[in-house]
Order: C-alpha cells, then sequence, then structure tokens
C-alpha cells in the first residue's frame, strides 16, 4: 500500500511578480491521509489546485500514478482520479440531490440513483437524492461534495477544511468514512487548522509556510509543539488571558430573555470596559442575536436594555447612533466595499455624519489616523480595500466601526482568514479599545481567542445559553459546554 | 477605480475628437459651429434620460420605460393643456407623471424584490398602452399627437439662451447638477457605495431603498423633461417620442464607462458618449449616408466599445491581478 | 393554496387562462369554438418561436434581446432571397442561416468576451436592425411567392406547416431539457461557478444557447413572413420584450435555473389569448399594450409578494424545527 498516487517535484507559482509557491515537493500514497496545514498564504489553495489539475505550476513537475500530469480542465481532471472537495460546496440550489451529484458524470442522472443511494447508506447520513437542494443545510451541502467525489471514485480526493461547517458528530462521522476510504486505497489530503481533528485521522503531515515546505513528517511522531512551531516561529500556542482586571460598574447594554430567529431566551450583560466572549459551535445562533441587536432581524420576545433604558433598534444605523455597532463576520459580503476606496470604507458607517458636499481631504485625514493607530499596511487613502491583504481588511473594516465611536461593539468573528501577525495586531486593538472603556461583545468559534481576550465566557449551543464561565476557563470546559449540549441538540 | 475612470473619459473626449476631425474632412460644412450647435437638438433627449439612468445603473439597478415614460409624460401634458389648464400647471402634471412613473418603478421592484429589468419592462408596456389610451381619450390619432400648444410653449423649443439652442442649455445644466450630485455630494456617495455591495451598505445602515427611489423618480423626471421639450420642439405631443431614446441612451451610459454590474460609472463619461453617439449619426446623415446605416453603426459601435472593455478585463485576467484570492 | 399558486405557475395559470376565455366566451357569444383555439395557436406562431429561442438563454442567466432584430434580418434574407428567384427551401436555408450567424455573434460576446448579456445584446440588437435596413434600403419587402404563403396557411388537421414546425420545436426543447445535455443548461444557469468547477463546458453551452436563439428567431421570422406576406422593415420590433414578458409570466426565473417549456406554451397563450380576447371583445387595439403591461406588472407584484411570505414563513419553520429540537432534548435532559 505504498504506491504513490500524485507526486509533486519542485513545483512553483508566481501570480505576476509574487511567488506564490518556491519548490515545493509534496506527494499522496494510496492507503493514507496527508494533513496539510499552513496560515493565510501560505500556499496551501494553490498548491491543491495544482494537485488537482485546476492550475499549472510555473516550474517543477506534477506526476499522477506515474505519469506527468498535465493540467487541463476540471473535468479532464475529474476523469484522471483527482477531485477537490471546495471548503464551500458548490451547490445548484434549484436541482435536487441526486442531479447536484451527478452533474458532469457521462450518464444522466438517473442512472446513478442506486449507487448513490448505496454511498449515503454507506456514510450514515439522512439525506433524500430526491430533496431540492435549496432545503440543505451548511454540513448536508459538505456531504453532496464528499458524495461527488466518491462516485467519481476519486483515488485522490483532496478536502479543504472540510470540518469547518460540521457538529462534531459530523465530524465523527466524517472521519469514519475517511478512514474507510483510505482502507480501500484510496488518497486523501485533509486541509485543516485544526490540529486536533488533523491528529485524529492524518497519517502524515506537511506544514507550508510561505511557499515553502517547512516540516513533514509522519504524524506519529510529531509533537504538536513542532508543529506549532514549524507553522508559525516565535508564536507558541496562544496563551489565556494574561491578566485578570476588575470590572466594575452598571452594565451598558443588558439582555433579558431575548428570542428571536435562531436563538431562545438568552440572557446576558456587558460591562463598560469588558470584553464579553460569546462561543459555540457554527449554527449556535450568535450571529442571529448580533444582527437581532443591531435590528437587522426582529426578535421574538424579551428586552434589551442599552445604557440603561429600553432599546430596540430599527435598523444599523438607529442602533449606531445609541452607541452600538456590529462587526460582521463575512467582511467581504456584508463588511467592506471592496471596489470602493479604503476612505470611503472608514466613513461608510457615519456615513450620516458627513457633509452634503463631501470634503474628502477631512475623510482621507481621518483614514490616515487609522491607518497609523491600527498598523494599517497599504499604498494609498484611494486605493480599493479589496487589493489589501484579509488582515489589513479586516483592519480596515474595524476602522469602519471605530470611526462611530461606539459604547458597545460586537466583533463577529474578527479574526476569520486572518494571518498569524495580523490576528496579534487585532487583539492588541481590541485589549485597548476595551482599557479606554468601550464595551466588547466578542463572537467567536475559536476557543483559544475567547480564552485568550475575554474577561468573561459565555457559552452558546443550539440557540440557548449552555452556560457562562469565568476567565480562566480551559478549553475543555468550553467544549464541553459547546458540544455536549450542541451535539444533544442535533442528535 | 476614480484614475481607470478618468482615464476612460479622456479616451472618450479623443474618439469624440476624431470622430469631429472625420466628419470635419469628409463634409466642412459639419464644423460649423451653427450645424455643431444646432444639430444637438435633435439628440440632446438622449442624454437627458442617459444621465440619470446612469445614477440608475451604479446603484444597481436599470430602467427601460423611460422610453415609454417620455411619451407618456408628454401626453398628460398634452391633456392637461387640452382641457384648459394654465402653461406652468401643465407643465407640472406633465413633470409629476413622469416622477410618478418613477416612483412606481421603485416601489414595485422594492415590494417584488425582482429583477429590475423585468419590473421596468411590464412599465414599458404599460405606461405606452396607458400613453395610447389617454391621448384616445382626447381623440388624439396616432400620428398627429396632441397639439394646439400656446405659443409661448412652441417657442421654447427654438428659444436660444446666449447663443445657445434651448434644449442643449436644458441638457447642460441638468446634466451639470447631476454631476454635482453624483461626484461631489453624500447622496452621489451612497449610489455608488449602494451598486458597489447593496449587502454591506444595508449592514452600514444606508438608506438603500431611499436612494434607488431617488435615482428611478429622477429618471422619470428627466423622462417628462425630455418628453415636453420634444412636444415643444416639434409642435404635438406623441405617444412614440421616447422610443427612439431606449438603445442610445443605454449605450450613452454603457460607453460612458457605467457598469452593469453596479458600483461604476461617471456623468460625465455619459456626456462625452452622448455627443459622441449624437454626432455620429449626425454626421452620417450629413456624408448622405441614410439614417438606417446610422442606427446600425451606433448598435456597432456599442458592441464594439463594450467587447474592447470587457476584452481588455478578460486579458487582465490572465495575469491575475488576483493574490489575494490565492489563498 | 398558496403553495400551490406559487410553486405550481404552470397549472395557476392555466386555470386564470381558461377562466379569462370562459369569461371572454359569455360576454361574446361565438367565441368558444375550435377556431378560436386556432386563431390563438396561429396568433401565437411568432411568439411562441422567440420565445422558444430566448428560454434557454434565460435559463443560463443570460439574456438576449436581440430576438426580434434577428427575426427582421431573417425575414429580409428570406425575402431579398426569394425575389432574387431562389427557390424556397434555399431561401429558407438561407434566412436560418442569418439567425445562426446572428446568434453566434451574441455568444461569442457572452461566452467569450463575457460581456453582460443585457449589454451585448442591446447592441445586437441595433447593429442587426440596421443591417436590414442597410440591406433592403428601408423600403418594405412584398410580392412574396405564393409557396411561401403556403407555410402559413392551414394544410394538415387544422395546422400550417409553420405551426406544425413550432409544435416540433416544443417538443425539441422538452426532449432536449430532459437530456444529460440539458440539464448542463438548468446546471450553469443555477450556479455557474460550480458547473465550471463540475468540469462543464460552460462557455460552450452559453454560446450554443445564444446560438440556439438565433435559430429560432430566424423560424420565427419565416413564420412571419409566411403569415402575413411581405416584410415591413420594422418587423419584429418589440417581440423580444413580449416574449420575456411571456416567459416571465410562465414561471421562468430571470435568475436562471428555473422553467419548464409548458410554462413557455401556457405563458405564450396566455398573452396572444388576451390580445385574441380584447378583439371578439371589440375593445379597440390600442388597449392592448395597458392591459398586457398592467397584467404583466399584476401578476409580478402578486408571485413577487407570495415568494416572499413563503420564504418568511419557511425560514420561521426553520428556525422552529431547531428551536423545537432544542428543547425536546431539553425535555430529555430534565427526564434523566
Amino acid at each position: 500500500m505504498d504506491k504513490l498516487l500524485a507526486e509533486l517535484r519542485s513545483v512553483s507559482k508566481s501570480y505576476a511578480a509574487v511567488r506564490v509557491l518556491k519548490g515545493v515537493h509534496f506527494s499522496v500514497r494510496a492507503g493514507e491521509i496527508h494533513a496539510l496545514l499552513g496560515g493565510n498564504g501560505a500556499g496551501k489553495s494553490t498548491l491543491m489546485k495544482i494537485l488537482a489539475g485546476l492550475v499549472a505550476p510555473s516550474g517543477g513537475e506534477v506526476r499522477l500514478g506515474g505519469e506527468p500530469l498535465v493540467p487541463a480542465t476540471p473535468a479532464q481532471a475529474q476523469a484522471m482520479g483527482l477531485y477537490l472537495v471546495p471548503q464551500e460546496a458548490h451547490i445548484f440550489p434549484n436541482q435536487t440531490v441526486l442531479q447536484n451529484i451527478a452533474v458532469g458524470m457521462p450518464k444522466p442522472a438517473g442512472a446513478y440513483r442506486a449507487r448513490v443511494q448505496a454511498l449515503i447508506a454507506q456514510l450514515g447520513v439522512s439525506l433524500s437524492p430526491d430533496a431540492k437542494a435549496a432545503t440543505l443545510e451548511i454540513a448536508d451541502r459538505q456531504i453532496v461534495e464528499i458524495l461527488r467525489g466518491l462516485l467519481r471514485e476519486a483515488k485522490v480526493l483532496i478536502l479543504d477544511e472540510p470540518t469547518s461547517a460540521l457538529t462534531p458528530h459530523e465530524v465523527r462521522t466524517l472521519f469514519g468514512h475517511m478512514r474507510a476510504l483510505r482502507a480501500q486505497g484510496h488518497g486523501l489530503v485533509f486541509i485543516s487548522h485544526k490540529l486536533h481533528e488533523l491528529r485524529a485521522v492524518a497519517d502524515r503531515i506537511t506544514v507550508l509556510r510561505d511557499g515553502h515546505v517547512v516540516f513533514a513528517e509522519a504524524m506519529e511522531t510529531s509533537p504538536d509543539a513542532e508543529i506549532l512551531a514549524a507553522m508559525s516561529p516565535g508564536v507558541t500556542a496562544l496563551d489565556a488571558r494574561e491578566r485578570m482586571r476588575e470590572i466594575e460598574g452598571a452594565p451598558v447594554l443588558a439582555l433579558e430573555r431575548l428570542s428571536g430567529e435562531g436563538f431562545v431566551e438568552i440572557s446576558l450583560s456587558l460591562r463598560p470596559g469588558e470584553i464579553l466572549g460569546l462561543t459555540g459551535v457554527v449554527g449556535a445562533g450568535r450571529t442571529e442575536l448580533a444582527e437581532t441587536l443591531v435590528g437587522l432581524r426582529t426578535p421574538s420576545g424579551g428586552r434589551v436594555t442599552l445604557g440603561g433604558r429600553d432599546f430596540r433598534a430599527r435598523g444599523p444605523a438607529d442602533a449606531m447612533r445609541a452607541g452600538l455597532v456590529h462587526l460582521s463576520e463575512d467582511r467581504q459580503q456584508y463588511g467592506l466595499f471592496l471596489e470602493a476606496p479604503l476612505y470611503w470604507n472608514v466613513s461608510a458607517l457615519v456615513h450620516g455624519t458627513l457633509p452634503f458636499f463631501l470634503r474628502p481631504g477631512r475623510e482621507r485625514r481621518r483614514f490616515e489616523q487609522y491607518r497609523a493607530q491600527l498598523g494599517i499596511r497599504c499604498e494609498e487613502a484611494d486605493q480599493p480595500v479589496g487589493r489589501l491583504s484579509g488582515g489589513n481588511q479586516q483592519k480596515v473594516l474595524l476602522a469602519k466601526c471605530l470611526a462611530a465611536a461606539p459604547k458597545v461593539l460586537i466583533l463577529d468573528e474578527p479574526t476569520r482568514g486572518v494571518d498569524v501577525g495580523a490576528r496579534n495586531d487585532i487583539y492588541r486593538i481590541v485589549e485597548d479599545l476595551a482599557e479606554q472603556g468601550t464595551a466588547v461583545l466578542l463572537i467567536s468559534s475559536d476557543f483559544d481567542e475567547v480564552r485568550r481576550l475575554a474577561d468573561r465566557i459565555a457559552v452558546m449551543a443550539g440557540g440557548h445559553l449552555a452556560g457562562e464561565l469565568p476567565a480562566g476557563a480551559s478549553t475543555d470546559e468550553i467544549a464541553e459546554l459547546a458540544f455536549e449540549a450542541g451535539e444533544a441538540a442535533h442528535a | 477605480m476614480n484614475r481607470h475612470l478618468m482615464r476612460w473619459e479622456v479616451l472618450l473626449l479623443l474618439i469624440l475628437m476624431a470622430e469631429l476631425a472625420i466628419f470635419g474632412m469628409m463634409n466642412p460644412r459639419f464644423l460649423r459651429p451653427s450645424s455643431l450647435l444646432f444639430g444637438t437638438s435633435d439628440f440632446v433627449q438622449v442624454g437627458i434620460v442617459a444621465v440619470p439612468l446612469t445614477l440608475v445603473i451604479i446603484a444597481g439597478g436599470i430602467d427601460v420605460s423611460f422610453a415609454s415614460t417620455v411619451g407618456l409624460a408628454a401626453i398628460a401634458f398634452g391633456i392637461a393643456n387640452f382641457f384648459g389648464l394654465p402653461l406652468p400647471l401643465s407643465l407640472a402634471v406633465g413633470l409629476a407623471t413622469g416622477a410618478a412613473a418613477g416612483l412606481l418603478n421603485a416601489t414595485i421592484i422594492r415590494l417584488t424584490r425582482l429583477q429590475p429589468l423585468v419590473v421596468t419592462l411590464g412599465s414599458l408596456y404599460m405606461f405606452s398602452g396607458a400613453a395610447t389610451v389617454l391621448s384616445g381619450v382626447v381623440g388624439a390619432s396616432g400620428y398627429e399627437g396632441i397639439g394646439g400648444f400656446p405659443e409661448a410653449f412652441t417657442a421654447l423649443g427654438y428659444a436660444q439662451v446666449l447663443g445657445l439652442p434651448m434644449p442643449l442649455v436644458v441638457f447642460l445644466v441638468f446634466a451639470a447638477v447631476l454631476l454635482v450630485l453624483l461626484h461631489l455630494t453624500r447622496f452621489g456617495r451612497l449610489v455608488f457605495q449602494i451598486g458597489q455591495n447593496a449587502e454591506a451598505a444595508r449592514h452600514s445602515g444606508m438608506p438603500v431603498f431611499r436612494v434607488q427611489l431617488v435615482t428611478y423618480v429622477l429618471t422619470g423626471l428627466a423622462a417628462a423633461l425630455a418628453g415636453l421639450m420634444l412636444s415643444a420642439y416639434f409642435g404635438s405631443a406623441r405617444v412614440d417620442l421616447g422610443s427612439a431614446t431606449l438603445l442610445p441612451a443605454i449605450t450613452a451610459a454603457v460607453l460612458g464607462g457605467a457598469s452593469i454590474y453596479g458600483g461604476q460609472g461617471s456623468v460625465l463619461g455619459t456626456i462625452i458618449a452622448t455627443f459622441i453617439i449624437g454626432y455620429l449619426q449626425q454626421g452620417l446623415q450629413m456624408s448622405g449616408v441614410p439614417s438606417q446605416i446610422s442606427s446600425a453603426l451606433s448598435g456597432a459601435l456599442l458592441v464594439l466599445v463594450v467587447a474592447l472593455r470587457y476584452g481588455a478585463e478578460l486579458l487582465r485576467d490572465f495575469i491575475p491581478v488576483r493574490l489575494r484570492r490565492a489563498d | 393554496m398558496l403553495d400551490r399558486i406559487a410553486r405550481d405557475r404552470v397549472a395557476t395559470l392555466f386555470i386564470v387562462t381558461v377562466l379569462v376565455l370562459l369569461a371572454v366566451g359569455a360576454a361574446a357569444p361565438g367565441f368558444l369554438s375550435v377556431r378560436t383555439a386556432g386563431i390563438i395557436w396561429s396568433n401565437g406562431l411568432v411568439l411562441m418561436l422567440v420565445a422558444l429561442g430566448i428560454f434557454p438563454v434565460i435559463l443560463t442567466r443570460n439574456i438576449d434581446v436581440s430576438g426580434g432584430s434577428v427575426l427582421g434580418l431573417s425575414a429580409v434574407t428570406l425575402g431579398l432571397t426569394l425575389n432574387q428567384g431562389l427557390p424556397l427551401p434555399l431561401a429558407s436555408a438561407a434566412a436560418l442561416g442569418t439567425g445562426l450567424l446572428a446568434g453566434a455573434l451574441s455568444g461569442l460576446l457572452v461566452a467569450v468576451l463575457r460581456v453582460p448579456s443585457i449589454v451585448a445584446t442591446l447592441g445586437t440588437l441595433g447593429l442587426f436592425r440596421g443591417v436590414m435596413l442597410i440591406a433592403t434600403g428601408g423600403e418594405w419587402i412584398e410580392d412574396l411567392p405564393e409557396d411561401l404563403k403556403a407555410l402559413g396557411a392551414k394544410s394538415f388537421a387544422g395546422l400550417s406547416v409553420m405551426g406544425m414546425v413550432t409544435a416540433g420545436a416544443i417538443l425539441a426543447v422538452w426532449l432536449f431539457l430532459r437530456s444529460r445535455r440539458g440539464g448542463w443548461v438548468f446546471v450553469t444557469g443555477d450556479n455557474r461557478a460550480a458547473a465550471h468547477h463540475l468540469g462543464l463546458p460552460v462557455k460552450r453551452i452559453e454560446f450554443l444557447v445564444f446560438v440556439w436563439g438565433g435559430a429560432m428567431y430566424a423560424l420565427a421570422g419565416i413564420a412571419f413572413a409566411a403569415q402575413i406576406g411581405f416584410v415591413p422593415n420594422q418587423a419584429g420590433s418589440g417581440i423580444e420584450l413580449r416574449a420575456i414578458a411571456a416567459l416571465v409570466l410562465g414561471g421562468i426565473s430571470l435568475l436562471g435555473g428555473v422553467g419548464t417549456v409548458a410554462g413557455v406554451v401556457i405563458g405564450v397563450i396566455f398573452f396572444t389569448s388576451i390580445d385574441t380576447s380584447l378583439v371578439f371583445l371589440r375593445i379597440p387595439a390600442y388597449w392592448n399594450d395597458l392591459i398586457g403591461g398592467a397584467m404583466l406588472l399584476a401578476v409580478l407584484l402578486i408571485d413577487g409578494r407570495l415568494r416572499i411570505a413563503l420564504e418568511a414563513r419557511d425560514r420561521a419553520a426553520r428556525y422552529r424545527r431547531s428551536g423545537h429540537r432544542i428543547s425536546s432534548t431539553r425535555d430529555l435532559e430534565d427526564a434523566a
């Protein structure tokens, strides 16, 4: 079972003048799960696109089953036994599950019904082949993608962060199936940020940093510390909050048995200068809660007080005037105007305070202040924000929120898709804000992030408040609350 | 982005100059100031609707109903005049009809969340149908239209301001107001940002619907203005006054740099494009080319220009700027 | 009930059409007859062919507004070649070839150059109309030979040749869309990026639907010339908008990926029935656009509001379901 299925030899790739991959060796053997780890911008996605036959390397060689792979259309790559399960499932919402899976296969969908049903049974998921794909939840969409790969009998199956939207139970089911595929002689590449997941299934691990392979060993013989050190030298595992702070004073924001779309009877309170971590797994109802607070959704019951007075936002502009600002989790879709100049973005939330005849000079100066304060790396205030890296985009989004001088700031996944350096910058900024008296509601699925920043930790699961923990709580304690309740809810 | 657009406008200006030079060589009469100036009366109505249409497109919408609104507003004015309303009041009726048409479009788009193209396509029919029925009310036939306007009104069509023809003045003033509104004010900023990302605009508390509503109402008003101007110019209000503006006005907006996906565009570009299209038709006519060919050429011009624009973008994609997507 | 109306547009529209026809029949005796049915069918032929041409284009989430111009250009090609003395089959082939070329140009702009289809086809709309006018010199083409007019006259079982061709085209689209490659058309409109990811030749699909459209508009041009016996220079002008309106009415989503051939047919028949009824009710023809436009807007408004209401209900149900799931586990915990 040591046959090489696919092999990349000193592969490099450049976009314009930027070298994304610099001489990478990588291989997939039959009957193994090969983990690939790396920070944002390390070159993982490009590497996988080259392996999947979607992108041609600028240098080096790709071999598939001993033959050189000439990168081709996705169809040809799939016919050669490569399938890339993308991070976000590609779904045809108006087609049935069966049609979704069979699209692009040589026969009409009907011919694959029996096979697909067998695969669904094997996977142990409850999925009807005739359901319309629009009705599927995120986890099921991921399953559809995996079924696509299986139906195509892919020899090499590349899974790009397949677990990010799954519940722990679903993750375990997925892992069971990955092991079964391994036993059948498939080669799997498994990309994830979660070390404990990689440890659970992977045989080998390769770590990529700045387009180089910096670590390649058997999983068993590689301690966590070594892997982390390879991934981001100088940064060891993030510590829990260094100092405990005493927060006093009356709550600035209080929720009393607030219910709405996706959450039930949530009671929370937040004092000025406090960072309240709100964590849980995806789908726990946290984002819905945040959107309800700023008036993007309608609550169905309970009450909110802001600064001691009853408060119900009619919309984000209304919430902002009352001092409540929400930084959305999806910065490209809901947060930023990617084509617009940086300074437009910073003024976007406070657009109501701009003079009718605009004074761009003033706005540029305000941007320059935030640029210095937050360490935004860019060329000039007129640059479109879409050209910046993920971390710098996030800082611009923070600047947009800060321009409104909020009393209460809701941060929804503030470091998603942000590299380690920028992540530490953002942590520092959030701490400074709290130091100056802003109350911060930090919504995050990253338990370490919550432990690093929060003064108190509230855990949500399946729409309910599962419990509250003090700052020193361990990852295990948080996980217990988040998963146990969440899992029960999904069972 | 702004810089890119500026380049585009400079390019348009060069095209316009080249066009004038070529026609001037073919026929020196073409370049006489009087023909250059007074020829504009035949096409400025295209520009009058194209400029607010540019705003609609930038804000992520589209409107094709203005082509009927022109006739509808003219007929409404004609009927008001027919029933003996004083001139200012009749003019107000015409303009109000245009604004109401825009209001109706925006409201239905908002209520149904349907694509603006579908909704305004429906109102394109309904408005021209309404205009036909209304002109039947006063017994006017389709070809002659409603006439009998006061002298003071028809004189407006041929009046001069500082030696410039009235329609041109109306166009330039109207376009200048919208130029300032779009590029220098808070409202204009909202128009751009809503077109770039409507969801982000909503999450930023921007009045998305109100801004889009204003762009549609402005287009309706402009269509009414064009309808009134053409009625004065021809001496009668007809249902089909605006039907020939549909294609050239959209062409002018797109040629001027407006992206059909929203978020991009420029009033100045649309103004220059209006002159390019207008003088193209005029120059061809003066050179003895039948008017049919000139309409083919303006279609060809649109195809060529957008093919060049999008083709160039395609080429740029091969040298990806998409580094941020690389990982 | 709401579900049915919103989810089964074809059946609803069918019932509405029948009701409208019955109402007109009550008001104008003699309206409800086989003859009227024949008139509606033959009045709707040209619109039906144009709608069948645009239909696959819209399924791929594109749009084609050049249909009327291609119709005119093909009809002119047909007329000019016939009057040059070319036999009918050759002249028809020339007309069809013109349509295919015209469709290919639009397809090239959209699929290869990635020009937004509304912009591209607005351009070709003007271009083809102009080419047509150049070809005719602005004159109408008259004195078309009798064998062409025979195509539009009833010949077999109350159907004209063009009527049978149209029925054949309906059948062909229906069969094709059920096939594996037909599914690709839906899928491309549903999620283009995903279709590409799964290895479908999306560019070729987009190109070919425009070519198909061109062919159908050419057939419509032939039917048009056969039915009225001459080619005016505004032939086909504006028919693309009527066809798009009929498609929307028939439940074909302009967002791509959703629509049925039955919807196309019933949408076109509904539109034609209204026009035909107005004639029977002796309502002057100038009411047509107002009534048609108001009806389209009314359908859009009702349909849009229903859809929004259903979506809100589905969403509420989804949250309730998860809420229920939560509380039932709570109950279990309590019991434990």
